[in-house]
């Protein structure tokens, strides 16, 4: 036993020393916060080779402009940069005096949408409001809701308050135009009013590992239609989209866009179909960026947004609007009492 | 009927064979040693799938153990009963963000006792538990908790010293417990928890190995014998380091121990101790 203890000692003391697994830390300095920002990107973004982007030739042009004699508002400057260079209105970084976004994603393109005109125009403001769904009935017997943001969670007595409220419709206009996303559970919630059976709505690959090309396989998921009881929707759909329709509308257009009966009306939307992380720097600053991918159910990205369905896009034409027409909203409208439309799903 | 037959003389016989035990003496009374602690002191949290960023802060924790000797060998075999509620908040280097630990551990086990010299007792043997927690940190959006969860089998023991300081009888008592192997949950490097709830639930177990899952609790207290309850005054630290992939995961937690410990008996009066019953201390 005395010839074993010394044994026993060391096997003890080698499991201890390489037991406990090290995570790489950065300085609390420009240089130290700027390669820690470099480095979170590098591991966890997931469209570097989907967007065609040298991230190694990013660092390269950026890094000289670091200097530990730098102040946080010049850093914050060159690392804003930097991040722009992914072209992804879901990457941001943010520091108690600003927060860093790449705007071209819908700053280069038309607003096509003005909450005011419809709601002076087509509803005189006489609509109903619930869980940030506006809705009422156009002239001509067509069922509208502007839903104006994922973020607001829907409730499921809410959405049967609403198309039953809606039932006597022949059509119904489903609008997200200025829908900036939020959360995909509420994605489920109202697609689940338009389907009749489980459907594939999408695919979602996630990375497996730092390096630029760990993913995963694609793996479908399911969204099952409402349960028994539910109020759900069977007769046709236009869902109206412009460039600020983004992330978790993205996606609930990209899911529509793919069930029978629903047609895209508008412009190509924004994009954003990257599921964001979250993580943060040595000086406290945080980063958010795309890490996950979500792909529509044929298996395409949607991050450059999703176009309108064929020959329906649209934009609004300012001229119009000042004689109190959405030209969108009309195309709909014109589109349905063309009678050209199918039903979502028979009853 | 023909089943009424044997069924009454096979109860009365069940019934005669109960009181015949009922009537038996215990000749072996095994006392129950257990301690109810609180804790409090510092924790160091990493979790990179939160943050690369170590989070430093307070720890608390209750925590429940129980002792009694083994009924098939209580002499030498001692088996132990465990549990632990332990709640952390650390922040971030900046202090600008905050990140919550809770996590709930069980174990039992067995172990052989050993007598070397007098008044100290080695003992060494195995046990089994279960972890279950979460961290959450509060800054982050979709990846904003990483669960955690693991059934091990471990090493364990304990080394207990009497003594005297003074009249006051004292023990002094040592208790590490080594996980060696098990299982453990985690996500992919990058896996959304919804896609967990999507229905993804492939590759979330994982072997464990002292390469991925790394954890080691030392406990040494003092029990200060003032009377039929004692107080235990000590210090608790446990070291946690996994890696699966790409995932670091460090928890290291440091605290003051202090609570009651005590011993008591449970005795059925349908099988009186006889005067003869020997009394097995847990711990000796």
């Amino acid at each position: 036993m005395k010839k074993l203890f010394p044994y026993i000692l060391m096997c003890m003391a080698a499991v201890l020393t390489t037991a406990c697994h090290e995570v790489k830390e950065h300085a609390d300095n420009p240089r130290g916060n700027f390669e820690a920002l470099w480095a979170a990107l590098d591991e966890h973004y997931c469209f570097f080779e989907e967007k065609g982007i040298d991230w190694n030739a990013v660092r390269a042009k950026y890094l000289p402009r670091v200097s530990d004699e730098m102040s946080d508002e010049e850093l914050f400057i060159v690392c804003s940069d930097m991040l722009d260079e992914l072209r992804d209105g879901h990457t941001n970084l943010s520091t108690p005096f600003a927060t860093s976004y790449y705007r071209k994603w819908w700053s280069d393109y038309p607003q096509n949408y003005s909450a005011r005109l419809v709601e002076q125009s087509y509803f005189n403001f006489n609509y109903r409001s619930t869980c940030g769904m506006d809705y009422g009935f156009l002239s001509e017997n067509i069922g509208y809701i502007h839903y104006s943001s994922f973020s607001y969670t829907v409730g499921e007595g809410n959405l049967d308050n609403v198309l039953y409220y809606l039932r006597t419709a022949q059509a119904l206009i489903f609008d997200v135009r200025d829908n900036g996303g939020g959360d995909m559970t509420n994605v489920e919630t109202i697609v689940a009013r338009f389907i009749s059976r489980p459907t594939i709505v999408g695919y979602i690959s996630h990375k497996t590992g730092p390096g630029h090309n760990d993913f995963s396989e694609p793996r479908p998921y399911t969204y099952n239609p409402a349960g028994q009881g539910r109020v759900r929707w069977g007769k046709p759909v236009v869902v109206l989209t412009n460039r600020s329709t983004f992330s978790a509308a993205n996606n609930f257009v990209s899911v529509m866009k793919l069930l029978p009966g629903v047609t895209v009306v508008g412009a190509t939307t924004g994009g954003g179909s990257g599921m964001p992380f979250s993580s943060e720097l040595p000086n406290g600053w945080g980063v958010r960026f795309s890490a996950c991918s979500v792909l529509d159910a044929d298996g395409n990205t949607t991050e450059q947004g999703v176009d309108p369905s064929a020959g329906c896009a649209v934009d609004m034409d300012s001229q119009a609007a000042l004689d109190g027409h959405d030209t969108i909203i009309d195309f709909a409208v014109d589109l349905i009492q063309s009678g050209s439309l199918a039903a979502t799903f028979d009853r | 009927m023909k089943i009424l037959k044997y069924l009454f003389p096979a109860i009365l016989t069940a019934m005669a064979i109960f009181s015949a035990k009922a009537g038996d003496s215990i000749s072996v009374i095994r006392p129950v040693m257990s301690a109810y602690t609180v804790e409090a002191g510092s924790s160091h949290l990493t979790d990179t799938y939160l943050t690369p960023l170590k989070y430093t802060g307070w720890h608390a924790a209750l925590d429940y153990e129980r002792y009694q000797a083994m009924r098939f060998d209580p002499e030498r075999w001692v088996m132990r009963l465990h549990g632990n509620l332990g709640i952390d908040r650390a922040a971030n280097p900046s202090r600008n963000a905050t990140m919550w630990s809770l996590m709930l551990s069980a174990d039992w086990g067995m172990m052989r006792k050993f007598r070397p010299v007098d008044n100290l007792t080695l003992a060494a043997g195995g046990s089994t538990g279960i972890d279950l927690g979460c961290l959450y940190n509060s800054r982050n959006g979709n990846n904003p908790a990483s669960a955690k969860a693991a059934w091990t089998v471990n090493l364990t023991g304990y080394a207990a010293y009497k003594l005297r300081i003074g009249r006051l009888p004292v023990t002094l008592m040592y208790q590490p417990t080594l996980p060696v192997t098990g299982v453990f949950f985690s996500p992919d490097y990058g896996e959304l928890y919804y896609e967990i709830y999507l229905g993804d639930h492939g590759g979330l177990v994982h072997g464990a190995w002292w390469g991925n899952y790394f954890s080691l609790d030392n406990r040494v207290t003092a029990d200060l014998h003032l009377g039929a309850t004692s107080l235990r005054v000590g210090y608790h630290g446990k070291v946690f380091s996994s890696k699966v992939n790409d995932i670091t995961t460090n928890i290291f937690t440091h605290s003051f121990v202090i609570g009651v410990s005590c011993e008591w008996m449970s005795l059925n009066p349908r099988r009186p101790a006889s005067r003869d019953a020997r009394i097995i201390n847990a711990i000796y």
